[in-house]
């Protein structure tokens, strides 16, 4: 999907035109009015419902940033994702609660914001770690030593240990007033999505943008043809575990923002379907496209939503069917995957690719 | 040392049964080249099959083997709606897929079964032990052993002998030699995943006689997937080797090293072994090494 058409009658003249990030002042204004959508129209707008919707949608985006950098540019089949969301998670509860921090520190609300980059960072060399094999195996065997990730880390050492710290049991909560960045206190839907509409912006920025730099053409070809790659002079050990890195810091990102939405923690957050539920997100949306993640995220939430309500609405007829909603959830997801690599394999972002040059050469569309 | 031995004994028993399900889904992966990762879900389908046949008063075989015919029906049913329209797709689309199966299957097995864990009562094996020297070893697990690897020299012979097991072989080798000699290669597919899924299925149903029936028999059941990368993706020998091994050492790390990480280190030492040992043997002990070229 690398080819964009551009509209009819606008040409390049210089490189610098030819490499622009947006390319035509049309597509400037689209991202502004984008922003504006976001940042003001829908926070304005919107319910706490809504919000508390929207916040899913951009947790599970900056979840599946770091699937679709690995799976979408790299090659790499990760399936064990959500155990560096949950590194990410429990560096920066931890930080939060745990570390002595001078009061000056907490005076000016830098703790949290501090914990998220220390858990972006945490998570991304726990992501190298068992990103190491990736230097000799791939394929089927990569997938295992990823599923090896996510039960060593959430199902031994998170579960087993680091939830025993401070003597709390099996979940850590934060106390109100905690969460707080600047003079601002994280406390309600708005902040939360406030927080949470900027990190998906910032990240999604720096996704978008590594993957047309040296990296990520390097990924590419990694991607294409490892083989290849490297007779070309591309270190694949090296950019393999940049791609983990980068990956796993995004996800510790994303660990540290949920701390914020859900003011609690488990192990049960990070399960092994929550690894899986991230692949179906991006291979719905489309692999190897940024779009993709959004589309995929806002796509498979919206879905799970309408479910919801339409199990509430059925529970008053049957109401056997509300205790058995999350089965019917699961259910319906892996229909979902099934029915779109078979029927639509390159994902939602195609059409939307599909739509967009449509009306790009309209009307002369030959 | 008769802690060791104990623990050895479990871990070549509860090996055995890894082994059979091990031997499913190196099957599939022989023949059609499909990573299946919904092999916990088909353990789970066997396990509660043969439960439900059981307590409604069935003896114990005769409902492994209704258990094996429900199997092959569904096997056939989910090759010919999901995967028979992916051959020939990227890895991930297939794995994927299988993701996508094991979900809905999950999904739909909590529907009708709910969490709770079941067991089968009356119970199938005499809960006494019985002893071989001094070592004591449980019925349960002596008796589903020996199922097991009944059941292995039967799919081990039915490859080496029968037409559709040499069919199989062909298929697995050379798929285009094998279509160009008139062997459906649909056929073919369908059978290893109707086997599998029987395979899976018994050893569920064996599982689930030693600790009941419930959604963690479906884990036990992904357990094989270090089994059988420790014996080499298509190696029939390595998975049982693999079964063997991967019992052994969860036997082990449970007995001797709970003292020191307690906790769940039985469930993820196969998985720590495994990642370690990926590291000096990438393909496992005995599968291909593949020559990449450009």
């Amino acid at each position: 999907m690398s080819a964009k058409f551009l509209p009819c009658g606008v040409y390049h003249e210089d490189y610098k035109h030819d490499h622009a990030f947006w390319q035509t002042k049309f597509v400037k204004g689209k991202m502004i009015l984008l922003f504006l959508l976001t940042f003001v129209f829908i926070p304005m707008s919107a319910g706490s419902y809504w919000l508390s919707v929207c916040n899913q949608i951009g947790y599970t985006v900056l979840c599946a940033l770091g699937v679709q950098l690995l799976i979408g540019y790299t090659g790499l089949i990760t399936l064990g994702h959500a155990a560096f969301v949950a590194v990410g998670a429990y560096t920066s509860t931890l930080l939060v609660l745990q570390f002595h921090w001078p009061q000056f520190f907490l005076d000016w609300g830098l703790a949290y914001p501090f914990s998220i980059i220390v858990a972006g960072l945490t998570a991304g060399l726990w992501s190298v770690l068992f990103g190491l094999p990736s230097a000799k195996v791939k394929g089927f065997y990569l997938i295992l030593t990823t599923m090896a990730a996510q039960f060593i880390t959430v199902d031994f050492i998170l579960t087993q240990y680091v939830s025993q710290i401070g003597g709390r049991g099996q979940a850590f909560s934060l106390p109100p007033g905690t969460i707080k960045i600047g003079p601002w206190i994280i406390d309600d839907e708005v902040k939360v999505y406030y927080l949470m509409a900027v990190l998906v912006t910032l990240m999604v920025f720096a996704l978008a943008n590594l993957v047309r730099s040296r990296p990520g053409r390097a990924w590419i070809a990694i991607r294409d043809n490892d083989i290849s790659a490297e007779v070309m002079g591309i270190n694949i050990v090296w950019y393999k575990l940049l791609a983990f890195f980068v990956a796993g810091f995004m996800a510790g990102i994303a660990g540290a923002f949920w701390v914020s939405n859900t003011a609690a923690l488990s192990p049960e957050h990070f399960t092994w379907s929550w690894s899986l539920w991230l692949v179906g997100v991006i291979l719905i949306g489309g692999v190897g496209s940024v779009d993709g993640i959004i589309f995929g995220s806002i796509f498979m939430v919206l879905v799970m939503e309408l479910l919801q309500m339409a199990t509430i609405y059925l529970g008053d007829f049957f109401p056997q069917l509300m205790m058995k909603f999350l089965y019917v959830k699961e259910s319906a997801f892996g229909l979902a995957i099934c029915a779109f690599l078979i029927y639509e394999p390159r994902g939602l972002s195609y059409r939307w690719w599909q739509i967009k040059n449509y009306f790009n050469l309209w009307p002369f569309s030959y | 040392m008769e802690l060791f031995l104990m623990s050895l004994s479990t871990g070549i028993m509860v090996g055995g049964i890894y082994a059979l399900v091990a031997l499913g889904w190196v099957l599939i992966y022989k023949c059609s080249g499909v990573l299946n990762l919904a092999m916990g879900e088909l353990t789970l389908i066997g396990a509660y099959v043969t439960l439900t046949f059981y307590s409604i008063g069935i003896p114990f075989i005769l409902s492994i083997l209704l258990s094996l015919i429900v199997g092959i029906i569904l096997g056939i049913l989910v090759e010919r709606i999901f995967l028979d329209k992916l051959i020939g797709e990227p890895l991930l689309a297939v794995i994927m897929v299988t993701v996508g199966i094991s979900f809905f299957l999950k999904g739909i097995i909590e529907f009708i079964w709910g969490t709770e864990t079941r067991v089968f009562t009356p119970p199938v094996f005499p809960l006494k032990p019985f002893t071989i020297g001094f070592l004591k070893i449980s019925t349960v697990y002596f008796w589903s052993f020996l199922l097991a690897i009944v059941v292995f020299g039967a799919f081990v012979a039915f490859f080496k002998y029968t037409r559709w097991g040499l069919a199989m072989q062909a298929t697995a080798d050379d798929e285009t030699a094998a279509l160009s000699l008139g062997v459906s290669a649909r056929f073919v597919y369908a059978a290893a995943w109707a086997i599998a899924f029987t395979a899976a299925g018994i050893g569920g149903a064996l599982l689930g006689n030693i600790n009941g029936v419930n959604i963690s028999v479906g884990y036990l059941g992904l357990l094989v997937l270090p089994a059988v990368v420790l014996g080499g993706l298509n190696s029939v020998p390595g998975a049982l080797m693999g079964g063997l091994i991967i019992g052994v050492l969860q036997n082990l790390a449970g007995t001797y090293l709970d003292r020191y990480f307690p906790g769940g280190v039985k469930e993820v030492f196969p998985f720590a072994f495994m990642v370690v040992f990926l590291l000096f043997k990438p393909y496992g002990l005995w599968g291909w090494e593949r020559i990449e070229r450009v």
